[in-house]
This record gives C-alpha cells, sequence and structure tokens, in this order.
C-alpha cells in the first residue's frame, strides 16, 4: 500500500525555490530517508507533508488524503517530530506524555496505555517526574521522540531524529527508531544529513540537492550503482555535475 | 475530557508554573502595592498624630494669653511656651528642641483686635530635612484651624458688645444648603460629595479597563510567543486538533490567568489608593444609581466581549514575533495606544465632546466598558445593546482572523524582521 505519494511538489519562499518539483512514493511499513545537505530542502517537504506549509505547486498525498485540502485527515494518522523541537518546559516529563496522549486517545484507557509506552521508549526512568527545563538537549530529544512513537502513528515524520545529540544518544535514538518499526510495523520517512545514520535506518532514500531529488534507491542499490563504498561517496558522486547551488 | 480541555488545562497549568510571571502579576500586585500603601498611611499617622507647637508670644494684652489658652486646648496639639527676645533665637530654639511648627504672637496682637484693626499671628513650620513635609503641612492647617474659631470667636464677642442679637447671623448672613439633582431625583448630598464618588468611579474604571486589557494583551501574546521560542509550535500544529480549538484553549486559558492578574492589581491598587483617599460614606445606590442584574448582566458581557477582542488581537500580533519579548513589544505599541484613549473618559463626558472625538472613541473598542458602566448606572439598555452589537462584530472579526492565520502557514513563516533577513526553512 502506498503511504505517501509526492508528485512535482514545489515550494517557494518568495524568490526562493525551495523544492523544484519533487517526485517520490513511501510505501507502509518502509523506513524511507530523504538525505542531503542543509539547504536542500528536506525540512521544507517534511512540514508540507505534515500539513505545516502548504506547496506552491504539485501536490502530496498520505494514505490516500490530499495535505492540503485534507490536512486534518492527514493529522489524525501522523507523528511529526521537528528538527529543533521542544517541549512544555512548565511540565514534567509525564505530564508533557499524558497531556499528548489525551490529545491522540479517545479514552483514558487508551491515553494511559499510550502513556506507559512513552516511558518505555524514552528510558528516562524516575527523571520523567522531572520538570523538562531540567532536562539535557539529549533527554529532550528522547522525550520526544517518545510522544512521536507512543501514539503509535500510522506515518512518522522525523526530521533530523539524532540531530546535534552525542555518540551516545544518537545511538540509542537510531537504535529505538530501528527496533520500533521492526515491531510495530510503522512507516518512517527520516530526513538527515548524515549519510551513516540513514544507512544504518533507512530501507530506501532519496537524495536531494537544491530541491531536486537527484537518486532514489536502497542503500545497496545506490552504492553499487555509483561503485561507491558508501552513501557519502553516492551523493558525492551524485551531485559532482550539478554542482553545489543551495536553496 | 475534550481536547479543548486537555489543552486549556495545560495553558493556565504553564503559566502558573511560570514563576516570573506568577511574581510579576499576582505577588508584586498583591504584596507590594498594599505594602507601599500601609507605609505611606504609617507616615500619615505619625503625621497627624500629636503636634508640637512653640509658641513665643511678644503681645502684653489680654488675646495673645487667649489664644496660647485656646491652642492649648486643641485636641492633639502640645504647646510649650517659650521666652525669647527675637524671632531668630525662637526659631534656633525650635529647631533645636526638634518642634514642627513655631507660633508667633507679635507686640501688637491684642492692641489690633481691640482697636477693630485686623490682628495677625505668624505661623513657621520648622523642617528638619528635605523629606515630603507632611508633618510640618498637617501641623500648620491644625494650627490654622484653631486660630479660625478663635477668630470668630473673638467676631462673636465683639458683636455682642455691640449688641447684636445674632452674631451668628451677623457673621454668615448667607448659608447655601447644597442638593443634587442626580438621575432625575433629588439627594439631599452635596454636588461636592456627589462629584466625588462619581469621580472616584470615574478614574477606577478606566484604570481597571486599561489593567485588564494590558495584562490579558501580554498573557496571550506571550503563550503564542512562548510556542515559537520554546520550539513546541510546529508539534502543536501537527496534533490532530482544530485549528480552531488551539486558538479557542489559548484564549480561554490566557483569559483566565489574565483575569485573575487583572483581579490582583484590582485588589492592591484599591488597597494602595485607599491609604491616601477618604470615603465619601455615600454608595452610589444611596445616589440613585444602583446597577440592576439586568444592567450588571450587560457590563459583564461588554467587559466578556472586550477582553476577547484584545486576546484574539494579541495572538494575531504575536504571530509576527519571533520571541516573548518582541511578541511583548508588537503587543504593546498596538494595544497601549488603543486602552489609553479609556484615559479621556476619566475627566470627560462623551456626549460633551465634539462628534469626531466621541466617534472616534467609539470607534476604540475599549472605551465602552467604561461607558457600559455609566449607561448601566442610568438604566441606558439600549446603549449598552449597541456597544455589545458592535464588540460581538469586532470580536468575530478578530476571532476569525485569529483562526484563519492558525489555519495558514503564516503562523510559522510570518515575522517582522526587526531589520534582519528572513529565516527560511532547509
Amino acid at each position: 500500500m502506498t503511504v505517501v505519494k509526492v508528485e512535482e511538489l514545489e515550494k517557494e519562499y518568495g524568490k526562493v525555490r525551495a523544492l523544484r518539483g519533487i517526485s517520490f512514493e513511501i510505501k507502509e511499513g518502509e523506513i524511507f530517508g530523504l538525505i542531503g545537505p542543509n539547504g536542500a530542502g528536506k525540512s521544507t517537504t517534511l512540514k508540507i507533508l505534515a500539513t505545516l506549509l502548504k506547496p506552491t505547486g504539485g501536490r502530496a498525498e498520505v494514505f490516500g488524503h490530499d495535505v492540503v485540502r485534507e490536512a486534518e485527515e492527514v493529522r489524525a494518522l501522523i507523528s511529526y517530530l521537528p528538527e529543533e523541537a521542544g517541549a512544555y518546559k512548565n511540565l514534567t516529563g509525564i505530564e508533557y506524555l499524558r497531556f499528548m496522549a489525551r490529545l491522540y486517545a479517545k479514552d483514558e484507557e487508551k491515553a494511559a496505555g499510550m502513556v506507559e509506552l512513552g516511558k518505555k521508549i524514552s528510558d528516562l526512568g524516575n527523571r520523567l517526574n522531572d520538570k523538562v527545563a531540567t532536562y539535557s538537549k539529549g533527554m529532550t530529544r528522547k522525550l520526544l521522540l517518545a510522544r512521536a512513537l507512543m501514539v503509535m502513528p500510522r506515518l512518522a515524520i522525523l526530521d533530523e531524529p539524532a540531530s546535534g545529540l552525542d555518540i551516545v544518544n544518537a545511538y540509542t535514538i537510531r537504535k529505538t527508531i530501528k527496533r520500533f518499526a521492526r515491531e510495530e510495523g510503522t512507516t518512517f520517512l527520516v530526513s538527515s544529513h548524515n549519510m551513516l545514520e540513514v544507512e544504518f535506518l533507512c530501507d530506501r532514500v532519496a537524495l536531494i540537492n537544491s530541491g531536486k531529488i537527484i537518486e532514489i534507491g536502497t542503500p545497496e542499490e545506490l552504492k553499487e550503482g555509483y561503485h561507491a563504498e558508501n552513501l557519502e561517496e553516492v551523493f558525492m558522486r551524485a551531485v559532482e555535475p550539478a554542482g553545489g547551488e543551495e536553496s | 475530557m475534550s481536547d479543548f480541555w486537555v489543552l486549556a488545562r495545560k495553558e493556565i497549568m504553564s503559566l502558573i508554573r511560570d514563576k516570573k510571571l506568577l511574581f510579576g502579576l499576582i505577588i508584586v500586585p498583591l504584596i507590594i502595592y498594599p505594602t507601599m500603601g500601609k507605609v505611606m498611611q504609617l507616615g500619615m499617622e505619625t503625621a497627624q498624630g500629636e503636634t508640637h507647637v512653640v509658641i513665643v508670644s511678644f503681645d502684653d494684652g489680654p488675646y495673645g494669653r487667649v489664644l496660647v489658652n485656646a491652642l492649648t486646648a486643641a485636641p492633639n496639639v502640645t504647646v510649650t511656651l517659650i521666652n525669647s527676645s527675637s524671632l531668630q533665637g525662637a526659631l534656633n530654639r525650635a529647631y533645636q528642641e526638634k518642634q514642627n511648627v513655631l507660633v508667633v504672637i507679635p507686640r501688637n496682637f491684642s492692641d489690633s483686635i481691640e482697636g477693630n484693626r485686623i490682628a495677625t499671628v505668624e505661623v513657621y513650620g520648622i523642617f528638619h530635612s528635605i523629606g515630603t513635609g507632611v508633618r510640618e503641612s498637617v501641623s500648620e492647617s491644625r494650627i490654622n484651624a484653631v486660630i479660625n474659631v478663635l477668630s470668630e470667636e473673638i467676631a462673636k464677642l465683639k458683636l455682642k458688645n455691640l449688641n447684636v442679637g445674632q452674631p451668628e447671623a451677623f457673621l454668615h448672613p448667607v448659608r447655601a444648603e447644597s442638593r443634587s439633582f442626580i438621575n432625575h431625583h433629588i439627594v439631599n448630598a452635596s454636588p461636592s460629595l456627589v462629584s466625588g464618588v462619581l469621580t472616584s468611579q470615574a478614574i477606577s474604571l478606566p484604570l481597571i479597563v486599561f489593567l485588564m486589557v494590558t495584562i490579558t494583551a501580554q498573557m496571550a501574546a506571550g503563550a503564542v510567543a512562548a510556542e515559537k521560542e520554546n520550539k513546541t509550535l510546529e508539534t502543536l500544529l501537527t496534533l490532530p486538533v482544530k485549528r480552531t480549538t488551539i486558538v479557542a484553549s489559548k484564549i480561554s486559558g490566557t483569559a483566565v490567568m489574565g483575569l485573575i492578574a487583572a483581579l490582583a492589581y484590582m485588589v492592591g491598587l484599591k488597597s494602595y489608593l485607599g491609604s491616601f483617599t477618604t470615603e465619601t460614606g455615600v454608595t452610589l445606590r444611596e445616589l440613585g444609581l444602583g446597577i440592576t442584574p439586568t444592567g450588571m448582566l450587560l457590563f459583564a458581557l461588554v467587559v466578556f466581549l472586550t477582553i476577547v477582542f484584545a486576546l484574539s488581537l494579541a495572538m494575531i500580533l504575536a504571530v509576527f514575533a519571533e520571541d516573548v519579548q518582541s511578541a511583548n513589544t508588537v503587543v504593546s505599541s498596538v494595544i497601549l495606544p488603543l486602552a489609553f484613549p479609556a484615559f479621556i473618559l476619566m475627566f470627560t463626558d462623551i456626549n460633551e465632546l465634539p462628534a469626531l472625538a466621541r466617534y472616534g472613541l467609539l470607534a476604540d473598542p475599549f472605551t465602552h466598558p467604561i461607558l457600559a458602566y455609566r449607561y448601566a448606572l442610568s438604566g441606558s439598555y439600549g446603549l449598552m445593546a449597541l456597544s455589545l452589537v458592535y464588540l460581538s462584530a469586532l470580536s468575530l472579526v478578530t476571532l476569525y482572523f485569529a483562526a484563519r492565520i492558525f489555519s495558514s502557514e503564516k503562523v510559522l513563516t510570518a515575522k517582522i524582521s526587526w531589520g534582519r533577513k528572513k529565516r527560511k526553512s532547509g
């Protein structure tokens, strides 16, 4: 089943063309990676799919729902983790999870189940009883990832999930995503400029540069096609003819 | 629990737990203002306590002694008689002995009275510091009161000696009996007394409206801007909740906290101002100006709609700010000029203004609670209904735009650049 369908998607911020007609599809249960340098258009694509931004051209669908015309239906199916996200500092970690669970769950029992799952995913133990204001960057990110996954979304959209974290925290976050995808069968759309991270996480990837998708395939296919040892080399070889223009 | 209540509860909880906000908006007005008032009151009470008066008399006649006796008998006045050959010597001694007032009875005091000429008494306030001078002022007025009574008594005595039957009628041949005609009723209270009651209402209500509107608007703007500053807005906007519910819950949550803060300011300010003003002892009801339940309901609705307008306007403005600080600046620069004309109604009746100014003030929604209160007092419910129609239309328009802007991507991308370049998404 097709979860995400993007066709000739365009986005302009005034005179800046952030997306220049990108197209891709994501199948159910896939971990799909959007990789590229800063300013390539990754966050813009994710924000359009998360119904935060409206495209200036083309179309995008999530489970058959148009992200512009049926934004509310889309929001009921997805969970979005922004790149630079925060949690409410005056709430404790557990209060934050409860608050979010109540907005997704239709009844208290379901909400309690979500919170239990959130506690497990966050792995913050007793620190969940402390105010978010006292958390380190890594702890906040774990809490936010737990929030995004505990609601059991049909599609999880994660923008740079391990960005700015130390090796240990980044590794834990990636392991959590991978385990959750395997156990729950959730579809993931992950953006990253860390090629190694994507190689570890994703079933398929799209290389994006200057608002255009230049390659799509499994990491193995891409490496083979470009005779490269890793995705970093694939990316550099793929963008060489196009140059390094940034949006 | 509905999405609205979950979100509104979170808003209130976040605001209550914000120590800076709680201190500035609730603790300060409830503690600082009454404390300041009490300190001032204590100063006034100390000043109104015992007045120490030094008298030096250069008069040998009988009236000088009469004046000394009158002052000695006056309440709250301690009289010390001193002997001095010169005014400067008397002043120096009064200063050294930390006295507040020196009364000088001149040499020709009794002669002047007996010769039917005006006798003069010199009163010197002795300032020991350059503080408020309240004590010296109170002492002087107390001495003047004693001298006035004495002056009148001497006049009566003289008139009796001239065989005048009713010295009182001779001294005060005309007496005014003041009453007031207000709201088609004669009230047995002087115009100045009625004016005092009305003035206290006229001053306090605009002040309360001004505080209420600015505080609640700042809180609403802060609640929106904090979402941007703390990077929680994007997550909030992708939750499976209607954008109108998000706007409504933010407005309700901040309105509750804003009203609590406004109440704290009202209580604090009332206590502070109450330290200076003396009660007139006349209530509005005694003046035939009570508010009926209908009037109260209409007035409450006008206040409610004014707050809704202020909150939704503040939320729209806050969308253009990047953080709480810039949100406060943006909101202040729009709401304050709008709220300020309400103060014009402290001193004027809107019906006495030129047509242009009148319509200008009526167009400003923040003048309506003040006008509505006056209409409620006079029972002009038709005019209140017009206010309600106008405020409802205005609130609906601003609420619609607030909901629209929250449903669009402008909530994420709109910002006033403050001279910097716009940041774009990657």
